[in-house]
């Protein structure tokens, strides 16, 4: 099939689907076609099985509203609500974060010397 | 509460792009988006499992993906939905090579409600046939079952099928005729195949 034929194929084909899944009859275009029709023509009855078997399903509305609440109740709700928050709640959770990272670092450095501490003193054995 | 409400009538006027840009921080314009696009997220990816339970499932992970990237969301001018369906095909994909398998569609649900009116004879008949379609379509190769289900179930133009899946028009014009030659010669195939299994099991 060269270029020429394979474009027009393509647009008789195009316009047979439009035709039919508007619910109209393709014999209008099948009548008007010429060198197209007996290249396309078989695959109208395709076009036609096509258009009955892949049909819109819906989910179920138990399905659509749990998803729904599982969307809008989740982390990233969480996330965005701490965005909004006032500033000076943003401020008070950094300082406490700080605060809190410091407590960690001052037991984790005075901690360590104090076990030194210990492993240095002398240990009584018994003999 | 009434603000809430009033809110949630607004976000019905609005547009996809403006219900991105307050969805970043705002879940209720999030769950306008989730309104509009459950449905077709759900069929797409019904149609490429070909089962209820991980249609549900990768539904649920489309939103959750798509929710947890807004904020960094690019508008480059393609519709919010070609967003949505690039992270829809590409979870397929990934569940296509977790499962290394390709499932057959169950029909059982879509043709019990596509041909309940029918008489019963003519039902099976019928229903065996789209059930060998739905076969031949789900051996084609991804973009071309893209393609179909854009086409066929979201109804949606060449145009905008080509912003989806990132062609033009005039190339998703091409591939649609290729495919539905490609369809017609596997079903043909398929068909010369079954025939000759029925006259050998005849004659054994």
């Amino acid at each position: 099939m060269d270029s020429h034929a394979d474009a027009k194929a393509q647009d008789f084909v195009d316009d047979i689907t439009a035709a039919l899944q508007q619910g109209n009859s393709p014999d209008p275009l099948l009548d008007l076609s010429d060198g197209a029709r007996e290249q396309v023509v078989d695959l109208v009855s395709l076009i036609q099985d096509l258009r009955d078997t892949l049909r819109p399903v819906e989910p179920s509305a138990e399905f659509a509203a749990h998803l729904k609440t599982q969307l809008l109740e989740s982390e990233a709700g969480l996330v965005a609500r701490l965005r909004k928050m006032p500033a000076r709640l943003h401020v008070a959770a950094i300082l406490a974060l700080f605060a809190g990272f410091s407590l960690l670092l001052s037991r984790r450095l005075f901690g360590a010397s104090a076990a030194q501490d210990i492993s240095e003193e002398p240990v009584a054995t018994a003999l | 509460m009434q603000k809430l409400f009033a809110r949630r009538k607004k976000y019905k006027t609005l547009d996809d792009k403006a219900l991105v840009e307050l969805a970043a921080d705002d879940k209720e314009a999030f769950g306008e988006l989730y309104e509009r696009y459950l449905t077709k997220m759900y069929n797409y990816v019904y149609y490429r499992t070909g089962n209820t339970h991980d249609a549900e499932d990768l539904t649920a992970k489309v939103f959750h993906r798509a929710m947890s990237h807004i904020a960094a969301y690019v508008d480059r001018g393609l519709p919010f939905q070609a967003w949505l369906y690039r992270i829809a095909h590409n979870l397929v994909a990934n569940w296509h090579r977790d499962q290394g398998r390709r499932k057959i569609i169950a029909l059982d649900d879509f043709v019990a409600h596509s041909l309940q009116s029918e008489a019963p004879d003519r039902w099976t008949e019928e229903q065996e046939e789209q059930k060998q379609l739905m076969e031949a379509v789900r051996r084609l190769p991804e973009d071309r079952q893209q393609l179909l289900l854009l086409k066929f179930i979201e109804q949606l133009s060449n145009a905008e099928i080509g912003e989806i899946m990132g062609r033009t028009e005039g190339a998703v014009k091409s591939l649609y005729h290729r495919t539905l030659l490609a369809l017609r010669e596997d079903l043909g195939r398929h068909e010369d195949i079954g025939a000759a299994r029925r006259l050998s099991g005849k004659e054994g």
